[in-house]
C-alpha cells in the first residue's frame, strides 16, 4: 500500500493555492491581456467561480465514495478499463501541466535574469530538486507549502503595495476590455488555471475525510481566486493594455519599475525568491500526483523508482521545448483553453454514472 | 539509505549552486554603463555614445583633473567618468563593437539616463530606436529618458559630476528635482514607451541642454522695472554663469514618435499642472497695486485636478478644475497682502495668471491634435470596449475639444512674518 502521509487541511490548503497561483508570475497575464484586455483582474474570478462549481463535483463524488481517492472511485464507477483510461488521462494531464510549468519557468528565467546559463541546467537543477522533494514524500512538501507561503504572502503584499506609484486607476477604462462576452467565455474556459484543485481529490486519503477536502479546496480557490486577480489587478494599473500583452513576464517587469530614489529600488530580488518558491512548490505537488496516480493505476506499492525514472521523463519533456512562442503561446494556451476538461469534466462524468449505476454510499442530504 | 541519498543529492545541488553560474560576471569584468546617448550616425545610421565609470580611484582621478587633464574619450588623461561613440546600424551591434575596444564587458544594468538627440526626436525616428531597447533585458523601464537640444555626444561630454563625485547620485537627484520645480516633466522609458503606443495620448519628454552662458551678458544696461517670471526660457538659454553646464528645462512634446514642439519651463508648469504631476514650485507674480514690484508665492498642488469630459453632440467638452495652495514668499511692496481685501486680490490675481497659461498651452496643443494633458485617459471612462474607443480614435478629435478651465486658489500661509511693517524713513507710516 501506498503511504503518503497525513496532513491537515491547512498544509493541503497551502499547498494547492501556491500550486494554482504560481502560475500569474509567468506568460499568463500577458496573454490573458491580449485576449481580454484590461478586463483581467476581474475575468479571473470568473474562472474562480467556475472552478468552485468544478470542484463541487468533485467533493460530492468523494463524499459518496468515503476514504477513496479519485483514482480508486474511477476504477468504481467507470469499470476497471474505463476507469484506468480517466485516472491515464488525468495523470498524463498532470505531467503535461508539470512539464509545461517547468518549460515555462525556464524560458521567463532565460529571459529576464540567466540569460546565458544553458537550459538544461535550469531544467536539470529544478528537475534534481523536484526529485529530492518528492522522495522526501507528500507530508513534506506539504508542510513546507504551509512553512515557506508565510515568506510567500509577505514578499507578495510588499510587491503589491510597493507597485502602487506605477499604479493608474484609468489604466482599467474601457472596463469590459476587448467585450463582455469574451470576458465571460475565456472566464470560463479559462478555470482551466485552477485545475489544479484536482490534487486535492488525488491526495483524498492522506487527508481526514470528504470535509476537510471540502474545507481545503474551497479555501484554496477562493485564496488562489484573490491572489491571482490583486495581481492582475496590479498589472492591469501598472501597464495599458496595448504594452501589457507585450511583456514576457508582466509581474517580473512591474517589480522592476519600482523606484523610490536611490535607495528602494532593484526590489525584483524579492520577487525572483517569491517566483522561484512558487514553482517549485507548484511543479512538484503536481509531478508528485502523477507518479500518485501512475502507481495507484498499476499498483506499484514503492514509489521511488517510479519518481526517479519519471523525474527523466519531467527533464526530458522540459528541455524538449523548442523556444518560448512554443512553451508560452502553444503549449500554456491550450492548457488554458482545453485544461479544463480532464479536471473538472472526468470527474463529472464519474459522478453521473455513480449515480446512474447506484455506486457509492447515498447522500444523507 | 533514504537519508543518505538525499544528503548526497542535496551536497551535488549545494556544489552546482554555489560554484558559480554561466551568468556569472566578476565585479571588475564588467564596466556598468551610466548614460546612453542616440544620435543619427553618419559613418551608419546610429551613434551610440555610452558613459561610463572609470573606476579608478576617486581621488586620484580628481587630482588628475586638477592638474588640468582631459578626459573624456579622448585617452590623454584619466577622469572618474569617461564616454566612448560609435556608429553603428543596431543598438546591439554598436554595443558589440564597442566591448571589442573595451577591456571591460559593458553592461546596462544600471544605466539610468538616455539621451535621444532633438534631430532624431525632431525626425521621427525615436520609435525605431526605442522599441529594441524594451526589448532588451539589460535596461529598466524606470531609465530616465530626455530630449537633448544639439547632439546627444555633447550633453554626454558635459556630463560631469557637478557636486561631489558620483554621477549616478547627480543623475537621480537631477531627474527628481523636477517635483521641486515644476520645471520639467519627469517621463521614464517605460512612460514614453507606453505613451508611444497610446491610444489616450501623445508622448512627452523632458528637454536637457549644454548651456554654454552665452546668455548670460556681463556688461549692459541693468534691468529696469519690466516684469519678467523667469520662466519663459528655453532651455540652454538661462542667463547663469557657473561650473555646471547642463540644465533641465522644459518639455518636447511629441505626436506618434515625432518631435512636434517645444516648451518653456512656464508652460511646462502649466502642462504639470494639468496632468496633476506639479508638487512644488516657486511662482514670481507681478505686485497687483505696484507693478514695478514682485510677489513670489511657494505653490504646490493642493490635490489632483478634476477633469469631467462630456462627449455628447459633435464636439467632446472637457471640464478642468485645478486645486492649488500657496505661501507668501515675499512681499517687495511690503502691502499687506497677508489680510483681506488684498489677500483675494492676490489670490485671485494668480487664479487669471493660471487660467491664461492653461488655457493658452491647451489651445497650441489642440492646434497640434496632441493631448499631452492625459485627458484621454479620462475620456476612455465613457466606453464600455476597447473597440469601441479606438473606433472613436480620441487622438484624432482632440484638436475639436472644447476645454472649461476653473482654477481653484488659496493662500494658506504667508511665511514667517503675519505682515511687513514699513521701514522707517523710506516710506510713508500707515
Amino acid at each position: 500500500m501506498i503511504k503518503e502521509g497525513k496532513f491537515g487541511v491547512q498544509e493541503a490548503m497551502w499547498l494547492c493555492a501556491i500550486t494554482i497561483s504560481s502560475k500569474v508570475f509567468y506568460t499568463s497575464p500577458g496573454l490573458v491581456a491580449s485576449i481580454v484586455g484590461n478586463a483581467s483582474w476581474y475575468m479571473t474570478l470568473i474562472s474562480m467561480t467556475t472552478a468552485i462549481i468544478g470542484f463541487t463535483f468533485i467533493y460530492l463524488l468523494l463524499k459518496r465514495f468515503p476514504n477513496k481517492d479519485i483514482i480508486a472511485i474511477f476504477n468504481d464507477t467507470m469499470g476497471g478499463i474505463l476507469g484506468f483510461v480517466f485516472s491515464g488521462i488525468l495523470g498524463l494531464y498532470l505531467l503535461f501541466v508539470a512539464v509545461s510549468t517547468i518549460s515555462e519557468f525556464n524560458e521567463v528565467v532565460k529571459a529576464y535574469v540567466f540569460p546565458l546559463t544553458p537550459s538544461y541546467v535550469i531544467i536539470g537543477l529544478f528537475s534534481v530538486g523536484v526529485l529530492v522533494l518528492c522522495l522526501l514524500g507528500l507530508e513534506s512538501l506539504a508542510r513546507f507549502a504551509k512553512l515557506s507561503v508565510y515568506a510567500m504572502l509577505f514578499g507578495f503584499a510588499l510587491i503589491l503595495l510597493l507597485g502602487i506609484q506605477n499604479y493608474d486607476i484609468n489604466r482599467l477604462f474601457p472596463i469590459f476590455g476587448y467585450g463582455i462576452d469574451k470576458v465571460f467565455i475565456n472566464g470560463i474556459a479559462r478555470s482551466s488555471a485552477y485545475g489544479e484543485v484536482i490534487i486535492l481529490a488525488v491526495f483524498a486519503k492522506s487527508l481526514q475525510g470528504a470535509q476537510y477536502i471540502k474545507k481545503a479546496g474551497y479555501a484554496s480557490l477562493i485564496i488562489s481566486g484573490i491572489s491571482i486577480s490583486l495581481s492582475l489587478l496590479a498589472f492591469t494599473l501598472s501597464f495599458p493594455y496595448y504594452t501589457a500583452m507585450e511583456i514576457v513576464a508582466p509581474m517580473y517587469q512591474m517589480a522592476t519599475l519600482i523606484d523610490y530614489g536611490r535607495f528602494v529600488q532593484r526590489v525584483e530580488p524579492i520577487f525572483l525568491f517569491i517566483w522561484f518558491l512558487s514553482s517549485f512548490i507548484a511543479v512538484t505537488g503536481v509531478f508528485y500526483c502523477f507518479v500518485s496516480i501512475y502507481c495507484k493505476m498499476f499498483r506499484i506499492q514503492d514509489m521511488r523508482p517510479i519518481i526517479i525514472g519519471s523525474s527523466i521523463i519531467l527533464f526530458s519533456g522540459s528541455v524538449i521545448q523548442s523556444n518560448i512562442g512554443v512553451s508560452a503561446a502553444l503549449t500554456i494556451q491550450n492548457i488554458r483553453q482545453y485544461g479544463w476538461i480532464p479536471p473538472f469534466i472526468l470527474p463529472l462524468i464519474s459522478l453521473v454514472v455513480g449515480l446512474i449505476r447506484k455506486r457509492g454510499v447515498k447522500s444523507n442530504g | 539509505m533514504d537519508r543518505l541519498f538525499s544528503l548526497i543529492v542535496l551536497c551535488i545541488i549545494i556544489i552546482a549552486i554555489f560554484s558559480g553560474c554561466y551568468d556569472m560576471r566578476e565585479i571588475d569584468d564588467v564596466s556598468h554603463v551610466l548614460v546612453m546617448g542616440i544620435d543619427r550616425g553618419v559613418s551608419d545610421k546610429w551613434r551610440l555614445t555610452l558613459q561610463f565609470a572609470t573606476l579608478t580611484d576617486g581621488q586620484g582621478g580628481n587630482q588628475q583633473k586638477a592638474e588640468g587633464g582631459k578626459g573624456g574619450g579622448n585617452g590623454t588623461q584619466q577622469e572618474d567618468y569617461t564616454h566612448v561613440t560609435v556608429d553603428a546600424p543596431s543598438f546591439f551591434t554598436g554595443m558589440d563593437m564597442l566591448n571589442a575596444s573595451i577591456p571591460r564587458r559593458l553592461v546596462f544594468t544600471h544605466a539610468s539616463l538616455i539621451v535621444i538627440s532633438e534631430e532624431l526626436a525632431r525626425d521621427g525616428l525615436i520609435g525605431d530606436y526605442i522599441a529594441p531597447i524594451m526589448r532588451f533585458r539589460e535596461i529598466r523601464g524606470a531609465a530616465h529618458m530626455i530630449v537633448a537640444k544639439g547632439s546627444a555626444l555633447d550633453f554626454i561630454k558635459a556630463n560631469q559630476p557637478f557636486i561631489g563625485t558620483t554621477l549616478s547620485k547627480a543623475l537621480q537627484t537631477a531627474a527628481t528635482e523636477s517635483s521641486n520645480t515644476g520645471y520639467f516633466i519627469h517621463a521614464t522609458l517605460r512612460d514614453f514607451y507606453n505613451e508611444l503606443k497610446s491610444s489616450y495620448g501623445q508622448p512627452v519628454l523632458t528637454i536637457a541642454a549644454v548651456n554654454e552662458f552665452q546668455h548670460f551678458n556681463v556688461k549692459g544696461p541693468k534691468w529696469d522695472s519690466e516684469f519678467k517670471t523667469g520662466s519663459e526660457y528655453l532651455a540652454g538659454q538661462l542667463p547663469r554663469q557657473g561650473e555646471n553646464k547642463i540644465e533641465y528645462w522644459g518639455t518636447a512634446l511629441f505626436n506618434e514618435s515625432k518631435m512636434v514642439d517645444e516648451l518653456n519651463g512656464l508652460q511646462t508648469r502649466a502642462l504639470a499642472i494639468i496632468r496633476g504631476e506639479f508638487e512644488r514650485g516657486f511662482f514670481t507674480l507681478q505686485d497687483p497695486k505696484e507693478p514695478s514690484l514682485v510677489v513670489p508665492l511657494d505653490i504646490r498642488q493642493d490635490r489632483k485636478p478634476k477633469v469631467k469630459v462630456n462627449l455628447n453632440g459633435d464636439t467632446p467638452t472637457i471640464d478642468l478644475t485645478i486645486y492649488l495652495k500657496g505661501e507668501i514668499l515675499a512681499i517687495q511692496s511690503r502691502l499687506h497682502y497677508e489680510q483681506d481685501p488684498l489677500l483675494s486680490l492676490l489670490e485671485e490675481n494668480f487664479r487669471n495668471r493660471i487660467k491664461d497659461q492653461v488655457d493658452q498651452l491647451i489651445n497650441r496643443c489642440k492646434k497640434q491634435n496632441i493631448d499631452v494633458f492625459k485627458f484621454g485617459d479620462v475620456a476612455a471612462r465613457k466606453f464600455w470596449t476597447i473597440q469601441e474607443w479606438e473606433e472613436y480614435n480620441w487622438n484624432e478629435k482632440f484638436k475639436d475639444v472644447k476645454v472649461n478651465t476653473k482654477v481653484e486658489f488659496v493662500i494658506k500661509r504667508t511665511g514667517t512674518l503675519m505682515k511687513s511693517s514699513p521701514i522707517p524713513g523710506t516710506e510713508e507710516e500707515d
